[in-house]
């Protein structure tokens, strides 16, 4: 048996007076995919900052190769093999892949020769078996590019152990496909590689074993073959969780609410027909690249369509603005919360009250703070937003809660029809449960919901029907109650166009 | 052919078609406009702001700001003018390089501000804008260094022809600003460390995980910065002769705009110091042009020297958008064409 490349011994971290991690106690073999599956706020990422030695642990010890070594920064970290790949990549977006990859290189002199330093990166790049110019600016990379630019910095310093975060988290079926068959291969060839994921169906498919933490708490640790789904989970959230993608209820009326027909956007997407009935929730799948977002964008009136037409509530509109479209009872929750969603250093109460401040001024012109804290405290009720009060900035919340918060934001505008980009990307399983079910409520209560989903068990659990978009084309629409996950990827790959 | 060149070089030639049009427009305007005396007016004046617009984008750069740039120049021309003036035998390197260290020393001040206390750039050089000034005021007594009192030497070094191209003299001053800039741009281009420049720019979180010490990096460009400004002090007192406690007030936003006109993004991680100096060329070139014009009274110069920096500037935004639309589209097309093929 060969020996542990890495291991944390009774590892404790505090951060004042919040406990992230105690006690916890972790093996990694050289050729393993190791697991670890935890809630949001589990202590994942503060493991991860440990190893990477970006925190250093209040207690415990690390062995690197069998013997004990102090991992005392970024750089410590690096000299011991172990690098770290992120949902987020990180990237420095005014440099070329090559200088990506190379950036903290220091083996070839003082000297750059560009040249030389493309080559290198492109056999690095052919090494993980994929094509891209390493000349090319990383600002105009896909964030699966992206990735492949860390994984080949990772290479470049002779990595050990790579430690992967969520990172299919905001890729496509096909590129998850493949960054996976890339993890396979680095194990294959005696690297250590950490893998977390909220999709349980790739840990099944990738790992060897599977670690659970729990609040900063080791559970198990176990060989893959030991584990089901649903042992998985229990553990993972203390408790069964009855309701895990339960399928939800059909409350969809006869009244069309939004009604699309033949709408093309120039080179974007074409030809695209559908409705959106009342109390239904239309879910559209498809691959990155789909141009589903945009398609949604166009719906709200930031990029208006080149052609076709858009009914709502029975007349024919045309919303050439975000605030025609918010006028008209449409709302949009972007997909980046960092970017287009909350304001983060600002409270939740404010958050809130953002996009219809005009509703909270006195006579006089002045904010009236009371009411806007009424109206935080109905939502926080309301949707379960778990926070010390409605004062905390929103930065310093799990990202479940800011999606509720987020939420509670485009709710206080009561809308009729609610546009989600993927709602529950990056959220634990717990808070994803939240979220359909707050959809679902919205719904039931007369609304109407268009979701862009990437995660194919929550488009068929929540989803009244599916909509399948590829690169730009209307692929099919389906009704959940006979869809399965094969029959929305066919589409979705462009396997087979259904007679629409 | 467009696709092939990299986006920093098609911004040098944006600028320098903005240059152009410029020289074009005043050569309409103003009689006997375009000839060498232009030139050599033009390259006296900027050799000074072109050391400091270097070191300014260094500091940029890495996403921060050096207003105390001009109070360094203002120090430093002085303290170098009364030590040659105690001293009239000290030779003429080891003056420059009494300069330069002058200079640098206020960079480090700034640097361990900037990178080691945490404290915001803006606020740190504001401050020591100040500071630094206040400490001339003390350090002169309300005295001036003359003219009379300098070496021959000194006085003469930045009028030196050094060659001429046709009525073009290249003079000393301006030749020691251009070498430096290259060497700079020479060093940023092709020297790891100074990758790491934009990459602490460029994305600071990430530069942290990397490894890359990113305190020291923005230390280091602060250190250069004020060793720039020191040797630019050296010329401003060999240029001017006369210094008095307002030397090189105002050069710290000149230098800015000269940077970002020059190209440089002022949220840091790119830029060129090339594109600096025919920033620094093309506000002067504005600026002196303006004098001249028979249109515009002195009171409006100001004015439309603002408006035609931002002119400028918006100028190059949409020539680079254009180029950079035209490489996508053509990226695109070769993709496409290598899927069929």
């Amino acid at each position: 048996m060969s020996q542990p490349v890495l291991r944390l011994n009774g590892i404790s971290k505090h951060f004042d007076m919040t406990k992230a991690l105690s006690d916890m106690s972790i093996t990694l073999m050289p050729g393993e995919v190791h697991a670890i599956v935890g809630e949001n706020g589990a202590g994942k990422s503060t493991m991860i900052k440990i190893m990477t030695g970006i925190h250093q642990p209040t207690s415990g010890t690390i062995d690197v190769d069998g013997k004990a070594r102090s991992i005392s920064g970024p750089q410590a970290a690096r000299d011991a093999g172990i690098a770290a790949i992120y949902q987020e990549p990180m990237v420095f977006p005014d440099l070329d892949v090559a200088e990506n990859i190379f950036i903290s290189d220091n083996s070839s002199g003082l000297l750059v020769r560009p040249a030389a330093l493309r080559n290198r990166a492109r056999a690095l790049i052919e090494r993980i078996g994929i094509k891209l110019d390493p000349s090319r600016i990383a600002s105009g990379l896909t964030l699966a590019e992206q990735q492949t630019v860390e994984i080949a910095r990772a290479l470049s310093q002779d990595v050990r152990v790579l430690i992967m975060d969520e990172p299919t988290a905001s890729l496509s079926a096909h590129e998850a496909t493949l960054l996976r068959k890339i993890a396979k291969t680095l194990a294959g060839e005696g690297v250590a590689v950490v893998y977390i994921s909220h999709r349980l169906e790739e840990i099944f498919e990738i790992s060897d074993r599977v670690t659970v933490i729990r609040d900063g708490n080791h559970i198990s640790t176990k060989l893959i073959e030991d584990v089901t789904s649903d042992g998985m989970i229990t553990e993972m959230v203390g408790r069964e969780v009855g309701n895990y993608f339960a399928k939800a209820a059909g409350t969809a009326t006869n009244e069309i609410i939004l009604e699309v027909r033949n709408l093309t956007l120039d080179g974007v997407f074409e030809n695209i027909s559908f409705d959106l009935h009342r109390g239904e929730v239309l879910c559209m799948a498809g691959l990155v690249g789909a141009r589903r977002t945009d398609l949604a964008l166009a719906l709200f009136g930031v990029t208006p369509p080149t052609s076709g037409t858009i009914k709502y509530k029975g007349e024919t509109t045309h919303f050439t603005t975000p605030r025609v479209a918010i006028e008209a009872g449409i709302a949009y929750v972007s997909e980046d919360r960092r970017k287009f969603g909350l304001a983060m250093p600002m409270a939740i109460k404010s958050n809130i009250s953002l996009a219809t401040l005009s509703d909270f001024l006195s006579p006089l012109g002045l904010l009236k703070h009371a009411r806007e804290d009424k109206i935080a405290h109905h939502f926080t009720d309301r949707l379960n937003i778990r926070a010390p009060d409605v004062d905390t900035p929103v930065s310093m919340l799990s990202g479940g809660n800011q999606q509720k918060v987020m939420l509670a934001k485009w709710l206080n505008l009561n809308p009729e029809l609610l546009i989600f980009d993927e709602p529950t990307r990056g959220i634990d399983i717990g808070a994803k449960a939240e979220v359909h079910d707050l959809i679902r409520t919205f719904v039931a209560d007369g609304g109407a919901a268009l979701v862009v989903s990437s995660d194919l068990p929550e488009v068929l659990a929540m989803g009244d029907r599916i909509f399948v978009m590829r690169e730009g084309h209307q692929m099919g629409i389906l009704d959940t109650a006979n869809a399965t996950q094969e029959t929305v990827m066919i589409l979705a790959t462009g396997q087979l166009q259904e007679a629409v | 052919m467009l696709a092939r060149i990299p986006p920093q070089t098609l911004r040098i030639f944006a600028l320098l078609l903005v240059l152009f049009t410029v020289l074009l427009f005043f050569s309409t305007q103003v009689p006997n406009y375009l000839n060498g005396r232009l030139f050599n007016r033009i390259s006296s004046s900027v050799a000074i702001m072109a050391l400091i617009a270097c070191g300014q984008t260094l500091v940029i750069i890495t996403r921060n700001i050096d207003l105390s740039i001009g109070s360094i120049v203002g120090f430093v021309a002085f303290a170098t003018g009364s030590l040659i003036t105690n001293n009239p035998d000290i030779q003429p390197l080891v003056l420059a390089t009494y300069s330069i260290l002058l200079g640098a020393c206020f960079g480090v001040i700034n640097g361990l501000l900037v990178a080691y206390a945490r404290i915001p750039s803006i606020i740190v050089t504001l401050g020591t804008m100040a500071l630094f000034r206040s400490a001339l005021v003390e350090y002169s007594d309300a005295k001036s260094i003359t003219t009379n009192n300098l070496p021959t030497w000194l006085v003469e070094f930045p009028n030196t022809q050094l060659f001429n191209i046709g009525t073009f003299q290249f003079r000393a001053a301006f030749v020691v600003a251009v070498l430096v800039v290259i060497a700079v741009h020479i060093a940023l281009t092709r020297l790891r460390p100074a990758r790491k420049l934009y990459a602490v720019g460029s994305n600071p979180e990430a530069a942290e995980m990397a490894g890359i010490n990113t305190k020291l990096v923005v230390f280091f460009a602060f250190c250069l910065a004020g060793a720039l400004a020191g040797l630019a002090g050296f010329m401003f007192l060999a240029r001017f002769g006369t210094i008095t406690v307002v030397a090189g007030l105002g050069f710290e936003l000149k230098s800015v705009a000269s940077a970002v006109v020059g190209g440089v993004n002022i949220f840091g991680g790119s830029g060129t110091v090339i594109g600096a100096l025919i920033g620094a060329i093309l506000v002067d070139l504005i600026d002196m042009s303006l004098v001249r014009w028979q249109l515009v009274s002195e009171f409006w110069r100001e004015a439309v020297l603002g408006t035609l920096i931002l002119l400028s500037v918006a100028a190059d935004a949409i020539l680079m958008r254009r180029l950079i639309k035209l490489r996508v589209s053509r990226e695109k097309k070769t993709t496409k064409s290598e899927v069929l093929s």
